[in-house]
């Protein structure tokens, strides 16, 4: 695989990966510890063709970008914790009318304004359901510079491939880092795009909402010829409002089937140093770094640890937990959040004896406190 | 040079993050790591800023300087060095502004402290406050011997406009002029 070497800071490069992806479209309001991405893709947005708005608030920014992404427009909002859960309404309207968008929340101490400059990962659990409702999210987390882009340039594909919002987890820490990434050429993202589906027969055949029980919508662009109707309500093959018993059933069996039959084609993780651990920790985002170094220190001290890291945080990678967790022992998940992802983990584990280190003052978890945790395990 | 920790700290709209990136990349540039890690606080101007820094040979994972690891701090601000400082480690070096920061006698005994007045030299003798952050880079550098200047010099001119180049360069030389003088 052909790289090139870029340095920069987390959320640059997730700016840069959007464009490099094809969006065309950001639509947001500037949130710290995130402000940086709607900075940056405002400056490229213009130079490829497209547009970046600052709207009045968050809500404004996500229903902006609803309508490009209907427009048949690859579009990104960007937002902290607090942003979130403004967007949370309409980010359960992009589910439930199938809107293909990605959202990248970088994270900071919460609940409400909470921390604003400071690093957390408190919004595991909100990115599983922003809003009300069934239906099946799926979040991404970055856990290097590199992935701040190789993962928002994944979401953009993923959202298109199953028509709902797709979120990429950031923290402040990851965001707001400077250092070396090693990335993808252009040519190689290019080259792994692949467009959504679209209809192209007889306007009268078209049925946006009529798929296999298993398959997204396939939603043509606004305005090219094809009408159809988008709600929120429960909805028929046409998009229009129903409250029949069958059709309403099958729409969120589908919403959760669409994700959950085809987790083969989200999950991702990553294994440090797990061929022969004895000690298993779990952690995704900047803790994972730290995770890395405290594993440096236990090696060489001859205690066999090792980190298994999910970059796709939902669904999580339920199996490959429970298959490491049926042979290790000793479990230690460290998060930014009092257990968010650790009720995760012993859900797949069906195990209730995983350790957890948990931190939430916003600061980040160091080696040194992982390595004493490991050691009293 | 295997590794490098260093810690740059001030107050929020004093430029210190800038010098961090400066060195981060030209570590890069030389073939190694770097990796520059800022936290501040949620107010605009006025609050606790530090920018940790960390040339290394091979690859750093954790982004933050380990507390009581640090092999220099520089600081233009009173409370972010007392905040900070127990992150050098003992006899470890501390550059400050002494019209800014008073270090205790205590502080004397435990760190090898150096007094160079930054600022002062910035406004006065090189005609611009902003030049600060290049002040202190050079005066890091000299000190900690990290990179080759002249490679240094080169990424930090990429980063700043073509009409301030120069004003930056003599940043750079006063900088280097007062650490050598300091450290003779």
């Amino acid at each position: 695989m052909a790289t090139r070497e870029v340095i920069s800071t987390g959320n640059e490069l997730s700016a840069m990966a959007a464009v490099d992806a094809g969006c065309k479209f950001f639509g947001g309001y500037p949130l710290t510890p995130s402000s940086e991405v709607m900075h940056v893709i405002s400056d490229l947005l213009p130079k490829v063709g497209g547009v970046a708005i600052q709207m009045e608030d968050e809500i404004a920014g996500i229903c902006t970008v609803i309508g490009a992404a209907m427009s048949g427009q690859r579009a990104l909002t960007a937002t902290s914790g607090p942003g979130m859960s403004l967007k949370a309404e309409n980010l359960g309207l992009a589910q439930m009318a199938e809107v293909p968008l990605v959202c990248v929340n970088v994270m900071r101490g919460g609940p409400s304004t909470g921390l604003p400059t400071r690093v957390s990962q408190g919004d595991i659990l909100q990115s599983k359901n922003p809003s009300h409702g069934d239906y099946k999210s799926i979040t991404l987390c970055a856990g290097s510079l590199a992935e701040c882009y190789t993962e928002t340039v994944r979401a953009f594909n993923l959202a298109d491939r199953f028509m709902q919002p797709v979120i990429v987890l950031l923290d402040e820490t990851i965001g707001h880092m400077h250092g070396k990434a090693d990335l993808p050429t252009q040519e190689e993202v290019t080259a792994g795009i692949v467009p959504r589906k679209s209809f192209d027969g007889p306007a009268e055949e078209y049925f946006p909402y009529e798929c296999g029980p298993t398959e997204p919508a396939v939603l043509n662009p606004m305005f090219e010829g094809y009408r159809y109707h988008y709600t929120g309500l429960h909805h028929d093959k046409n998009g229009f409002p129903t409250e029949e018993i069958e059709t309403c059933r099958k729409l969120i069996q589908r919403l959760e089937d669409k994700v959950a039959m085809h987790e083969d084609e989200l999950e991702s993780y990553e294994e440090f140093m797990m061929d022969d651990a004895e000690i298993m920790i779990i952690a995704y985002g900047s803790v994972s770094l730290a995770a890395k170094e405290s594993i440096r220190h236990l090696r060489a001290e001859g205690i066999k640890a090792g980190l298994f890291r999910p970059i796709t945080i939902w669904p999580s990678p339920a199996k490959k937990i429970k298959e490491y967790t049926d042979k290790i022992e000793k479990v230690l998940v460290a998060e930014l959040n009092i257990g968010q992802y650790h009720s995760e983990i012993q859900r797949a584990a069906a195990r209730l004896d995983i350790d957890g280190l948990f931190k939430v003052n916003g600061r980040a978890l160091s080696p040194h406190e992982i390595v004493s945790k490991v050691k009293e395990l | 040079m295997s590794k490098i920790l260093m810690r740059f700290t001030g107050v929020g709209g004093q430029g210190v993050l800038l010098a961090g990136e400066i060195f981060a990349a030209a570590k890069i540039k030389a073939g190694g790591h770097g990796l520059k890690t800022a936290t501040y606080t949620s107010q605009v101007r006025g609050g606790a800023t530090v920018v940790d820094i960390q040339l290394d040979d091979k690859e750093i994972y954790y982004p933050y300087a380990n507390d009581g690891e640090i092999d220099f701090m520089l600081s233009v601000a009173q409370k972010s060095y007392d905040l900070f400082k127990d992150g050098v480690s003992k006899g470890g070096t501390i550059v400050v502004d002494p019209n800014l920061v008073h270090p205790t006698d205590e502080d004397r005994k435990t760190w090898n402290i150096h007094e160079i007045p930054i600022i002062t030299i910035a406004k006065e003798e090189v005609g611009n406050v902003i030049t600060q952050s290049v002040v202190a880079l050079a005066i890091a550098n000299t000190m900690m011997k990290a990179l080759d200047k002249d490679q240094l010099i080169e990424v930090m001119l990429s980063k700043v406009p073509a009409k301030v180049h120069d004003v930056n360069k003599k940043a750079y030389e006063l900088g280097e002029k007062y650490a050598k003088a300091d450290m003779a």
